[in-house]
């Protein structure tokens, strides 16, 4: 395993401290390192990192406002000196946080955990040419009020257009994110996630029934019981995608 | 055997000074009637104020085991009838079969039917039993209205005490975790800083300790506190904090209360600095205005109207300012200069 990481920490001693822990594991390669959530953005942009090591409490933008922020997420280990409170909001998902001082054994322990969960996926890797499209093993952060969550995109059943914002359906929870379905379809592998009409996109793999409907329309029934109306229009497409 | 006054109750004061009251007024009644002091009628009394005392005795211990001063009011009011009534008619049941046996009636009751005489002195009796439940009901209800009150007041100042420890006790431990963490990084890259810090810290967390057994402190003591609190800071936000201080020499002898300054600038680095990525500058200044000691704490940054919203450090001190000082004592908190957040305390000087 080798692992390109960013540090995001307000506090250069924290980042050198963090810095001189790594070297014990020669698996982390530090690529760069960022004093807040704006600089921590472009670099995550620029540099594509698998890892970043992240703080939360920064000035102007917090931790979790930088992935809210992102379309999709690297593997995230928080570093935090006093927010379990916080960290408590994680609801369904493994996220590791360590305590500053980090006890060197604590570290350890999470990238470990990182090593065994790329194992388990290590099948369904599928090699990106492109990576502005997001493929069906990226994760992304959800941040609705208190709660947040990192999704895997193969987890969503639908997105659903309330004005700027997008609800997400996944599991039992349906939180908003601030995108537009648009700005989702643009980036959305269109295999998987089918437009279905101009309020509504569908994960394909989701869809437990197709009944026909008015119009040459179609009725679709996803997991979970939400029946999703198809325009005759997409109608056409989904047919021609299906028979294929 | 020996008595001593003040082991008596009040409830045996009451009961020998009202039925000693009683048989005396017999006695002036007699006397200013004109009627023969006699023996048997000096004996008649002598039992009615005995009996008197053994049947009211009787009468309290049964209020006592029937546990009627707790009943709600409803109740207690039948009782206290129903129990008024039955010890009447027992009194005078018992002491005219006393009087009847021992030949002590007198010449007029002689006239009368024994069921007459009852009806009449169960009467007499009923009166002066109710003045004596009377009392006994009202003396206890005022002794339980004045032990609530005295209850309340002891609860108030306990809470008062509380609330005062655990505004002083107060520390951010995301601040302390975080010097820790900076410490730790120091210890390779500069030994000689990492050991002061060390100091500094030490100093804030035993005056947090401290702070909660005093209820002054002299304002240099405080300020040392703030100096080695703001040192860490810069330790950790480096050259994002710049500090400022303008004390008057003279106001460092006097008493402010423990923690407060601390707390204030606390504040200041975690609103204004912390959340602004070019950091900022804080001035603290501490003058003399008319009979006042100010203390004037300035950050850069906004108050945006938002400062209800995390107000610990903003009510606590306000709390605090009152608790120690009443009214005469002031806290106001502005946008100030455009770009700045001042915070000024003005606390009376001879009001400790």
């Amino acid at each position: 395993m080798h692992k390109r990481a960013i540090i995001i920490d307000d506090e250069r001693l924290a980042r050198n401290e963090l810095k001189k822990l790594l070297t014990d594991f020669p698996e982390i390669e530090v690529i760069d390192e960022a004093s807040n959530a704006e600089e921590g953005l472009q670099k995550i942009e620029a540099l594509n990192p698998d890892l970043i090591f992240l703080d939360i409490q920064m000035p102007g933008k917090t931790g979790f406002d930088l992935l809210s922020e992102l379309d999709r997420t690297p593997e995230v280990i928080f570093t935090t000196a006093y927010d379990e409170y916080a960290l408590r909001a994680f609801e369904v998902n493994a996220l590791d946080y360590l305590l500053k001082p980090i006890e060197p054994k604590r570290l350890a322990d999470a990238i470990h955990k990182l090593d065994e969960d790329e194992k388990e996926h290590i099948d369904g890797e599928s090699i990106s040419v492109n990576r502005s499209m997001l493929s069906e093993n990226d994760q992304v952060f959800v941040k609705d009020g208190e709660r947040c969550w990192f999704v895997k995109l193969s987890d969503i059943r639908l997105f659903e257009s309330v004005g700027n914002y997008a609800k997400v359906y996944f599991g039992p929870n349906k939180p908003l994110i601030l995108k537009s379905l648009n700005a989702l379809e643009e980036r959305l592998d269109e295999k998987t996630f089918f437009r279905a009409n101009r309020k509504h996109i569908v994960n394909l793999r989701m869809i437990e029934k197709v009944e026909p409907y008015f119009n040459g329309g179609l009725l679709l029934e996803i997991y979970g019981g939400d029946k999703i109306e198809v325009s005759r229009r997409q109608a056409v497409k989904f047919k021609e995608m299906m028979s294929l | 055997m020996q008595i001593k006054l003040s082991k008596i109750s009040a409830y045996w004061w009451c009961q020998l000074t009202g039925w000693g009251g009683n048989a005396l007024m017999n006695f002036f009644f007699a006397w200013t009637f004109n009627r023969a002091i006699t023996t048997p009628f000096i004996i008649r009394s002598f039992f009615i104020v005995l009996l008197g005392l053994l049947l009211t005795h009787f009468m309290r211990w049964n209020l006592l085991r029937l546990n009627v001063l707790q009943k709600t009011f409803d109740k207690q009011i039948f009782y206290f009838f129903g129990i008024t009534f039955g010890f009447s008619v027992l009194y005078s049941l018992i002491s005219l079969s006393l009087f009847n046996i021992l030949g002590l009636f007198t010449p007029e009751q002689k006239v009368y039917s024994f069921s007459r005489l009852l009806i009449g002195s169960s009467i007499n009796a009923f009166v002066t039993l109710l003045v004596w439940n009377l009392i006994y009901f009202i003396y206890h209800y005022v002794e339980r209205v004045r032990k609530q009150q005295l209850d309340a007041l002891q609860m108030q100042s306990v809470v008062r005490e509380l609330e005062l420890k655990t505004i002083k006790a107060h520390i951010n431990p995301h601040f302390i975790f975080n010097s820790l963490n900076g410490i730790r990084a120091l210890v390779d890259e500069n030994p000689a800083r990492a050991r002061t810090a060390i100091t500094e810290l030490s100093n804030i967390l035993r005056s947090s300790m401290q702070a909660e057994k005093l209820e002054t402190v002299p304002f240099e003591k405080e300020l040392a506190i703030v100096q080695d609190y703001l040192a860490l800071e810069q330790m950790r936000f480096e050259e994002r904090l710049k500090v400022n201080f303008d004390i008057e020499e003279d106001t460092l002898d006097l008493p402010v209360p423990p923690m407060m300054l601390q707390t204030l600038v606390e504040n200041a680095i975690k609103h204004g600095i912390s959340k602004n990525v070019a950091g900022g500058e804080i001035k603290i200044s501490s003058k003399f205005a008319g009979n006042h000691h100010e203390l004037v704490i300035r950050n850069t940054g906004r108050l945006n109207g938002n400062f209800n919203t995390d107000g610990f450090g903003i009510s606590s001190t306000q709390s605090r300012l009152k608790l120690m000082f009443g009214d005469s004592a002031n806290f106001t908190i502005a946008d100030v200069n455009g770009d700045e957040v001042e915070a000024k305390v003005k606390m009376p000087i001879e009001g400790l």
